[in-house]
């Protein structure tokens, strides 16, 4: 007799965490240029995905941790209600090669479909939407297309209480701790969830004053 | 009836001065005026007069400075050939209507191609009487003669033979009475003919062509073909200015725009058919709806790249109109485009060279057709993208560009010689800076102060720091230094960018 679970394994229902990461080839991850972020999303960004970055507050350090994925990009990336104005001068120091798109959008619908037709265009080097809230199958959609037409998205909301389960292929959770920027892995491809580890994003940061010095 | 070829040439003389009589008054008609020109090195001299000007014993050709005696009231003015040619455009344009094909010869000649017209016209006759009727509703002085060939017309036309006969020995045996001064021959040759005592061109019409020729050269032989019609050199026919207007009966009245959808592809279509045809693109249209009372509503669409399929033009027009509301019900709508662009090869390139180029080319398309079509359902201002200014104040260290054709794969060629682009500016910019209670901060780095903007009336004096505020973020914060004499106590400090 087999065991029960067995059964709604074969229906696939139960879904089996692995060690391992399946095998994709190389050009479908896009390295998030942190070393340790790599590792744990196994080999970087998928590249046709929607990811999630949650934030505790906003300008905490979540564009300085995408900040090389959007280095790489030779075109240009659609910012999508950002909170506040992007400001070019200070990210064309940080060698961005194309000035963002801006896009202020307060209906929340409209929003979406002007995401959907970002990335159905595939004109955009990356689509980063700021969004409170945003529902499962507005998720869904938006993973659809990401995936059919190979575009890499960010959607960056405030911390979600809910455990309610979202399409994302990544979620993160930042929170800032001991000068550290500190990134939680709430969900990943074929893995399973990981505790916080301190990721240095100073890098792209000015060089903070050690108190303790 | 004859399919014998008949030109007629249209000459008027004084076409800019009656252009600008037509726009005065009756009592300033009365006046005297003339235009005047200075051909090079010589005198100023009067080019055209008006009646009461010639009444008073002016003359064309006559010194400026004698006119004005004659006459002390006398207006002058200056000729310009340009603003004259323009003016025979509109004539043409204006005749249009009668004769398609019309030649210009400017600045005061059209040669009409009449021999196609008889049968429409019903016969010579009917063309004559079209033609008179149409210029009797201008008020230009002109000269019309008929010709066997355009030559033969311009020439007695020019000469002040008003004759419209369609039988060419009536026709030259008024060419044989032109003076040779008037032949259109260059100078040198009129001359040369004086000399040997030729001052008409009934006896030129008699030499042998093949002598002239070698007397005068190959340009004689074209001449004399002419004039007798054995040549008929091809015109370049005028054009008139590309426009598509159609209108479109709706039968029963529309109240929204959604509706109006369907008639609306019909538009579209015979858009695309007269596109199609010319090869050509559109970027711009104005869509009108018509109303019971005689009232319009105006709809500007514009596409952020040329397009001309019906199919890619109604989806982007649909996006546009879902913004829009149609106040009164429509009876009619109409679509009226006149900018049009030559469209451009969209075929790959095989050289190796021109595949990056055309590569970006592709690039840059699909990215204006998103740009488009965001802009077409959210607005024009909803994207926009940010370019570089040259100027210390931050917040005009930038600007946002909200214009189709400018956003996308710019090059940023002297992005480097930009002052701003070399300092360690934040990556947000708040649009308004926002005041802030110091003792929340922590001040890590600065002071960097900017001072700018005295020329403007914007000026600023400002000091910047880099401060972490309760959560650890990296702030950029200022402080103004509006004068010496500010207390230090109660300064306001306001944050401006964040830097992460």
């Amino acid at each position: 007799m087999a065991h029960p679970l067995q059964e709604l394994v074969h229906k696939g229902w139960v879904w089996q965490g692995r060690e391992a990461a399946e095998q994709l080839a190389p050009e479908q991850l896009v390295s998030s240029g942190w070393a340790e972020l790599d590792r744990r999303l196994g080999g970087g960004w998928l590249r046709g995905a929607v990811h999630e970055v949650q934030v505790q507050h906003h300008f905490q350090g979540e564009l300085a941790l995408l900040l090389p994925v959007l280095l790489a990009q030779e075109k240009p990336c659609l910012w999508l209600n950002p909170p506040c104005q992007p400001y070019w001068p200070g990210l064309r120091y940080q060698q961005l090669k194309q000035a963002p798109l801006w896009l202020q959008e307060s209906d929340p619908k409209q929003a979406l479909w002007a995401f959907e037709q970002a990335l159905q265009s595939e004109a955009l080097g990356a689509v980063v939407a700021w969004f409170d809230s945003i529902d499962a199958s507005a998720v869904r959609r938006l993973q659809q297309s990401a995936a059919r037409h190979q575009q890499m998205a960010f959607v960056i909301t405030p911390w979600q209480q809910t455990t309610e389960a979202r399409a994302y292929v990544n979620r993160l959770q930042l929170s800032w701790a001991s000068e550290q920027l500190q990134v939680a892995v709430l969900k990943r491809r074929a893995g399973w969830p990981l505790p916080a580890f301190p990721c240095n994003v100073a890098r792209h940061l000015p060089e903070r004053r050690r108190l303790s010095a | 009836m004859s399919q014998t070829k008949l030109w007629w040439f249209l000459h008027v003389p004084q076409l800019l001065l009656d252009e600008q009589l037509s726009l005065q008054s009756k009592v300033q008609r009365q006046q005297p005026q003339v235009l005047c020109s200075s051909d090079g090195q010589r005198r100023r001299q009067v080019v055209q007069a008006n009646r009461a000007a010639m009444d008073a014993g002016v003359r064309l050709g006559m010194a400026e400075v004698m006119a004005s005696t004659l006459l002390p009231d006398l207006q002058q003015r200056d000729y310009d050939e340009a603003r004259e040619t323009l003016v025979l455009r509109r004539l043409a344009q204006w005749l249009h209507q009668d004769i398609a094909q019309i030649a210009l010869y400017p600045p005061q000649g059209l040669l009409l191609a009449v021999h196609d017209l008889q049968r429409m016209y019903g016969g010579y006759a009917g063309v004559q009487r079209q033609l008179q009727r149409r210029l009797r509703g201008i008020a230009v002085q002109y000269v019309v003669a008929a010709g066997y060939s355009p030559l033969v017309a311009r020439i007695l036309a020019q000469s002040g033979t008003s004759l419209l006969s369609a039988d060419k020995a009536v026709l030259q045996q008024a060419l044989g009475q032109v003076a040779i001064t008037q032949s259109l021959l260059p100078p040198q040759q009129q001359q040369q003919l004086q000399e040997v005592g030729i001052e008409q061109l009934a006896p030129l019409l008699q030499l042998p062509v093949a002598e002239l020729g070698a007397r005068f050269g190959r340009s004689m032989l074209s001449y004399m073909a002419q004039l007798k019609g054995e040549l008929l050199p091809p015109q370049e026919w005028y054009r008139p200015p590309l426009r598509f207007h159609e209108r479109l009966d709706l039968l029963t009245e529309v109240a929204s725009w959604q509706q109006l959808l369907f008639p609306l592809r019909r538009l579209l279509q015979q858009l695309e058919a007269f596109l199609q045809v010319r090869q050509l693109s559109v970027s711009e249209f104005a869509l009108v709806a018509h109303h019971r009372n005689k009232e319009q509503t105006f709809v500007r669409v514009a596409f952020a790249l040329p397009l001309w399929r019906q199919r890619d033009m109604l989806q982007l027009v649909q996006l546009q109109l879902e913004r829009q509301q149609l106040t009164t019900p429509a009876l009619e709508i109409s679509l009226r485009s006149e900018g049009f662009t030559a469209r451009e090869a969209q075929h790959g390139s095989w050289l190796p060279a021109q595949q990056d180029a055309h590569a970006q080319r592709n690039e840059q398309r699909r990215l204006q057709g998103l740009i488009g079509k965001l802009q077409a359902r959210l607005g024009t201002q909803a994207v926009q993208q940010a370019q570089l200014v040259q100027d210390w104040r931050p917040e005009l260290a930038q600007q946002w560009q909200a214009e189709g054709a400018s956003v996308g794969l710019a090059a940023e060629k002297n992005a480097a010689k930009t002052t701003s682009a070399n300092l360690p500016r934040p990556l947000w910019l708040l649009s308004d800076a926002e005041p802030i209670n110091i003792s929340d901060w922590q001040l890590q780095w600065g002071p960097e102060r900017i001072q700018s903007g005295w020329w403007d009336g914007q000026s600023m004096v400002r000091d910047y720091f880099i401060a972490l505020d309760r959560w650890q973020r990296q702030g950029w914060i200022y402080r103004t230094c509006a004068n010496q004499q500010s207390n230090e106590s109660n300064e306001q400090w306001y944050l401006h960018g964040w830097y992460s």
